[in-house]
């Protein structure tokens, strides 16, 4: 699986980072999202779904390859 | 190749369709699209705005950079309400600093959720077994208490009272479509707007003063701002300038929560099957007395899917507007630098093409076989894209933590015709006309 980012999207709310820490950070600068393993490991699965659902702006998007 | 935009028929010499945009604003909008399509022009006084409509148009919208569709220049009607400094008179850059307000990162949203439910219980303590309330007056008070403490902070919120309830109501009733000719006629709106701006400056001023004469030693946000200096001493912030934020975040914050919450406890008494829904999902949640906490709140789908409707059918934003900085293409046709153009949420909302029956109040749109909701460019309550409210979630959380104890609390039935109940769109900030009273009876078997 794979993590898809819309950056227009993103405010910078910080949703994803207390979802999946492993997965997500804010950038200092500009205060949008990092992604820190775009090919995330399947144990890690449950975390990225949430962070996707409960993203308040729909920036995120869980892609299956 | 570039196609002529359409022009929405109708306007008069120099005013164009300013009157009409004050009289009846979304039919206007719904009239330009249903006579010019996805782009149509229409003018406000000496100002040339562009209409567009539809999921591209929108998107294209949204997507937009500032430099290329401004968003502070094209609502000229607010400067006199922030006042100098504030928002649409601050830089681009400067408002991109303002959305880093970390009481809307996730982190600080998790503490905000008790605090909201405590407040609401605050006020309705004095309620008694049953009586009538009016729902304009009650819910300004309230949002206006919950968004102060978990924007600026808790110790500032005790400052307020219900004497500013009408000062805010004032400055809402300033906006009025007619600044596209003149923010400053001598009009009576225009003054109370002015005196009602004053009468808050004065009580900033006081509250700075009483902390200083006591001793006391703050920490909100307007207090950390007050004592910042620059590198000359002076202060970085004078009181003026505080107090636009001040109504900057109330205007974000509280008016649009507080029309929404009154629309949504409406639908729910029209809509009896739904208010039985939502408070059986509410009663089954809360059945082992637990708090209402952030993570209670996240999983409420009957009663979002009903704040959703509800703020679809009745966005407390009708238009959102952006003024063309280089030239706009979108499609075939090109906006000129200088025009306005204009998305509006409530036409777009009620789209046939984009919402199955629109016109009917039916949350299950949103479950999760439908998620009408999913076309982010089509259902724009809260806009969409890099302009999208940053406080959109904080508003569902403070929604959802209002309605976990009022309705477990109380029944609530309209105590006017059905009909009787309606938006006021003479201004750009849209208000529950009054009278709108709702009766309320104290539950058998609430919950503690």
């Amino acid at each position: 699986m794979k993590i898809q980012v819309d950056l227009d999207l993103c405010q910078g709310h910080g949703v994803c980072v207390e979802e999946a820490p492993e997965l997500f950070a804010l950038d200092a600068a500009t205060s949008k999202v990092v992604v820190l393993e775009a090919n995330p490991p399947e144990a890690l699965r449950a975390k990225l779904a949430a962070a996707v659902k409960y993203c308040p702006t729909r920036a995120l998007r869980l892609v299956e390859e | 190749m570039s196609r002529a935009i359409p022009r929405l028929s109708g306007g008069i010499p120099l005013l164009g369709h300013l009157l009409e945009m004050r009289r009846d604003p979304v039919g206007l909008m719904q009239r330009c699209r249903d006579e010019c399509g996805d782009v149509g022009e229409l003018r406000l006084a000496g100002q040339s705005m562009v209409m567009l409509y539809g999921e591209d148009a929108q998107e294209a919208f949204f997507r937009a950079p500032e430099e290329q569709l401004d968003q502070a220049a094209a609502y000229p009607f607010m400067k006199p309400v922030f006042g100098p400094g504030v928002v649409f008179d601050a830089t681009p850059e400067q408002r991109k600093q303002a959305l880093r307000n970390r009481s809307l990162r996730d982190q600080a949203m998790r503490g905000h959720a008790q605090g909201i439910a405590a407040e609401t219980e605050r006020l309705t303590a004095h309620w008694g077994d049953a009586g009538s309330v009016d729902l304009l007056d009650f819910f300004a008070e309230l949002t206006i208490y919950t968004s102060s403490a978990a924007l600026i902070g808790p110790e500032f919120r005790e400052e307020l009272n219900a004497e500013l309830v009408p000062l805010f109501h004032d400055l809402e009733g300033g906006t009025d479509a007619i600044a596209y000719v003149n923010p400053n006629l001598p009009l009576p709106s225009f003054r109370r707007r002015d005196r009602a701006r004053k009468q808050l400056v004065a009580f900033l001023q006081g509250v700075f003063e009483r902390r200083a004469a006591e001793g006391r030693e703050s920490k909100d946000l307007f207090q950390i701002l007050h004592t910042i200096k620059n590198p000359d001493g002076s202060p970085r912030y004078d009181v003026s300038t505080i107090t636009g934020m001040f109504i900057s975040l109330m205007f974000a914050g509280h008016h649009t929560t507080s029309t929404t919450s009154s629309w949504a406890l409406l639908e729910l008494c029209r809509n009896p099957q739904w208010m039985t829904r939502v408070v059986a999902e509410l009663d089954a949640l809360f059945a082992d007395g637990g708090d209402v906490s952030y993570q209670a709140l996240r999983e409420i789908p009957t009663l979002e899917s009903v704040l959703k409707e509800t703020l679809r059918l009745h966005p407390p934003l009708i238009l959102l507007m952006r003024k063309a900085m280089t030239p706009f293409q979108h499609k075939d046709w090109t906006i000129a630098p200088g025009q306005m153009v204009g998305v509006s949420i409530a036409v777009s909302n009620r789209d046939p093409a984009l919402f199955a029956d629109p016109q009917r109040f039916d949350p299950s749109r949103f479950a999760p076989d439908r998620e009408e909701d999913q076309r982010i460019f089509a259902y724009i309550p809260f806009g969409a894209g890099r302009h999208r409210c940053v406080g959109a979630a904080f508003a569902m959380m403070q929604l959802k933590a209002i309605f976990s104890i009022l309705l477990r609390r109380y029944e609530f039935e309209l105590a006017q015709p059905a009909e009787s109940y309606k938006s006021d769109h003479s201004k750009m900030v849209v208000q529950l006309a009054q009278p709108c009273r709702v009766r309320y009876r104290r539950r058998k078997q609430s919950a503690s």
